[in-house]
């Protein structure tokens, strides 16, 4: 069996833990934030443990697969693991979110977040070889969507005050 | 309670108000343009407005300091010669939309800058150039005055501009970018329009002698965008309503309107108004609503129960400056398929202080973001101008959004658009006066169907039509 590849990214995000938490467990907005995910095409709201959301990925160029994903494990706050299907030759997927609060000089809250996946590179040299080629852009793609994030965060505000009593389920 | 928009004796003393020479039903442009014509020429008028302010689908924002920012219609431009010589006649200026520097293509997420009314995307330019030719070529063949004599009419109104646009165009690049556009313009998306009702809307984009083209249509400079009116363009009509001096009634919602030889009476929730002749200049949409004795002819029923709006939301950041300019930036983008608003534009105020971005959220866009939570589509929306100017727009001093299809008396924008079938088969019905009854409004104007100048030119034709009647 090939050996595990894990990749990790690190990154400080100048927004509150309770907020990051929230859309991170928001298994529908994924598209909004994940560098990649062009689509959720199904989805159960906040992550449940066993349930299962699907996505339309972007692989090379215009190249897209579509992938699912289970939730396994939730430490609020902390830490969430979920293993997915649909990104052959690479096996076992696994994505953890990890997440530890800060507190900046000036008072403000922000959240360390830590992304990584897990796999294991399939079809032998050919797919090791894959691999090799395609972990830095996915370094990248972790750092721009932990970017995102926090843009996205910052951009609704404080959702604490927001009224959302327009909203209504389509 | 209904109160009188302006400060003048109220209406409601029962035997001269109650009576009058002609009710006009609407206080948007249309509305009071034609009540300021009909008292020009000697009669009385009374205007029943169904909100508590005038406008209708014009309203101007406070943003404090004595500025405003437009959270409805907003901008003229060349060509638009009624509603500017409106202005002209009730001393209110126009300055220029900002337009300095770049503007900023987004597609797939990233953003080009650009300069000029076409977005920088080779791949779909020949698609544009192909669309853009054909479209010149067709509205010259549409007659203003009766796009279903057209040649081919039937054929051209069977199709939707989408499936056209899709038959003539090898990518998705043309249709894309006609999205866009539409997005604003009809709140709604090529494959909700019938091609022949869109050919005769660019056809419009014009005035007598100078035809319509989808280029003005679309243009800041030379075109639709160009500029916008000091203090608002809601100015406009709350000018006309404190000229008409007590005549405009306000919170007066217009239920029913009973006619016969000999006259007409209009009935709101707190009385009925008796008169000569009524002047209709609501959305055609609401006019279908309207409780009629006699009832309407069924063809005009049909119609105006199908000229329905487009969805429609502005959505508005404001920031202590507009911090892209100094970055050589108009604020204006343009998004391809897939972002959250279609267009936005610099909406700051003349003085330029303080700075607003304005983001369009119409037709697929409305769809995927009007019913998600508040945040949310706040969240969307500023990430959409960051693309654009950077993520200085993440973080606005104030946001805001009007959402025109939760507003009662207009229920979408911001025009109403026709789909495929309904001007062939009842297209000769939009102006057909009912008896008494004459219908104004911008989606009852040839020339620029749907804007502010369609609205001020279809309220004076129809007053010079009532008034004709009536001499
Ligand atoms: C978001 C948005 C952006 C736009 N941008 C532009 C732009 O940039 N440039 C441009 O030229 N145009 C623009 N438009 C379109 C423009 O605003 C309209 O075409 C124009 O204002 C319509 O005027 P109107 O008088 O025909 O109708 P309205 O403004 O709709 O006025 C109708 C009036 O009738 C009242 N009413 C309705 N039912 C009843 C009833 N039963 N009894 C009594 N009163 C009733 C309503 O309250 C309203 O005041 C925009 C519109 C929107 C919504």
């Amino acid at each position: 069996m090939a050996a595990v590849t894990e990749v990790t990214e690190r990154a400080v995000l100048a927004v509150p833990l309770r907020r990051v938490w929230e859309v991170t467990s928001a298994t529908d907005r994924y598209a909004e934030w994940v560098h990649g995910v062009l689509e959720v095409t199904a989805h159960h709201g906040t992550a449940e443990v066993g349930r299962t959301y699907s996505e339309c990925n972007r692989t090379v160029g215009p190249l897209t697969t579509r992938s699912t994903w289970t939730v396994r494990e939730i430490d609020p706050l902390r830490r969430r693991v979920d293993s997915g299907t649909g990104f052959e030759p690479m096996h076992g997927m696994t994505n953890i979110f990890e997440f530890r609060r800060l507190t900046f000089d000036d008072g403000t809250e922000g959240t360390e977040m830590t992304y990584s996946v897990r796999y294991r590179p399939g079809l032998g040299i050919v797919g090791r070889t894959i691999d090799k080629l395609q972990q830095p852009g996915l370094r990248k793609a972790f750092q721009t969507s932990m970017r995102n994030l926090e843009d996205l965060i910052v951009a609704e505000g404080d959702v604490a005050a927001d009224d959302d009593s327009g909203a209504t389920t389509p | 309670m209904p109160s009188s928009a302006s400060t003048a004796s109220s209406p409601a003393s029962p035997a001269s108000a109650r009576n009058t020479d002609v009710v006009v039903i609407g206080a948007g442009l249309a509305g009071l343009t034609a009540a300021r014509r009909l008292v020009a020429a000697g009669h009385s008028v009374t205007v029943l407005e169904a909100r508590d302010r005038v406008g209708g689908r014009t309203l101007n924002h406070d943003l404090g300091d004595g500025q405003v920012v437009e959270a409805g219609g907003q901008f003229v431009g060349p060509t638009q010669n009624h509603v500017l010589a409106l202005a002209d006649e009730l001393g209110i200026d126009t300055f220029p939309a900002y337009d300095e520097g770049a503007a900023v293509y987004v597609h797939g997420g990233r953003g080009t800058r650009y300069t000029g009314d076409i977005p920088p995307d080779l791949l779909a330019l020949p698609d544009i150039g192909v669309t853009m030719a054909r479209i010149a070529r067709l509205t010259r063949q549409v007659p203003l005055h009766a796009p279903w004599e057209a040649r081919h009419a039937r054929r051209l109104d069977a199709l939707t501009l989408d499936s056209w646009i899709r038959r003539t165009t090898l990518g998705t690049g043309g249709l894309d970018l006609m999205n866009a556009f539409l997005g604003s313009a009809y709140g709604a998306t090529a494959a909700d329009a019938s091609l022949l009702f869109s050919l005769h809307y660019i056809a419009g984009m014009g005035s007598e002698g100078v035809p319509g083209t989808l280029e003005r249509g679309i243009g800041t400079k030379d075109g639709a965008q160009e500029r916008r009116f000091v203090g608002g363009s809601q100015r406009l009509s709350t000018t006309m309503a404190e000229q008409l001096d007590g005549r405009v009634v306000l919170g007066s919602p217009v239920r029913a309107v009973e006619q016969d030889g000999r006259g007409v009476t209009v009935r709101t929730d707190s009385g009925a108004w008796t008169c000569r002749r009524v002047v209709v200049a609501v959305p055609p949409a609401l006019a279908a609503r309207i409780h009629w004795s006699p009832l309407l002819p069924p063809e005009q029923d049909a119609l105006f129960s199908r000229l329905t709006f487009g969805r429609l939301m502005k959505c508005e950041a404001v920031y202590d400056e507009p911090f892209w300019r100094g970055d050589g930036l108009s604020g204006q983008g343009v998004f391809r398929a897939g972002s959250s608003v279609c267009s936005m534009f610099d909406n700051s105020p003349p003085s330029g202080k303080p700075g607003v971005l304005m983001g369009f959220l119409g037709g697929r866009q409305w769809r995927a973001w009007a019913h998600r939570p508040a945040h949310e589509r706040r969240g969307a929306v500023l990430r959409a101008f960051a693309q654009v100017v950077g993520r200085g727009a993440l973080r606005p001093a104030d946001y805001f959004e009007q959402d025109w299809t939760t507003e009662g008396w207009t229920r979408g924008g911001p025009t109403a658009i026709a789909a495929p079938g309904v001007l062939t088969d009842l297209g000769a019905w939009r102006d057909r006066p009912f008896g008494r009854v004459h219908w104004a409004g911008a989606e009852h104007a040839d020339y620029w169907n749907g804007y502010m100048d369609g609205a001020v030119r279809s309220g004076r034709d129809t007053a010079r039509a009532v008034i004709e009647q009536e001499s």
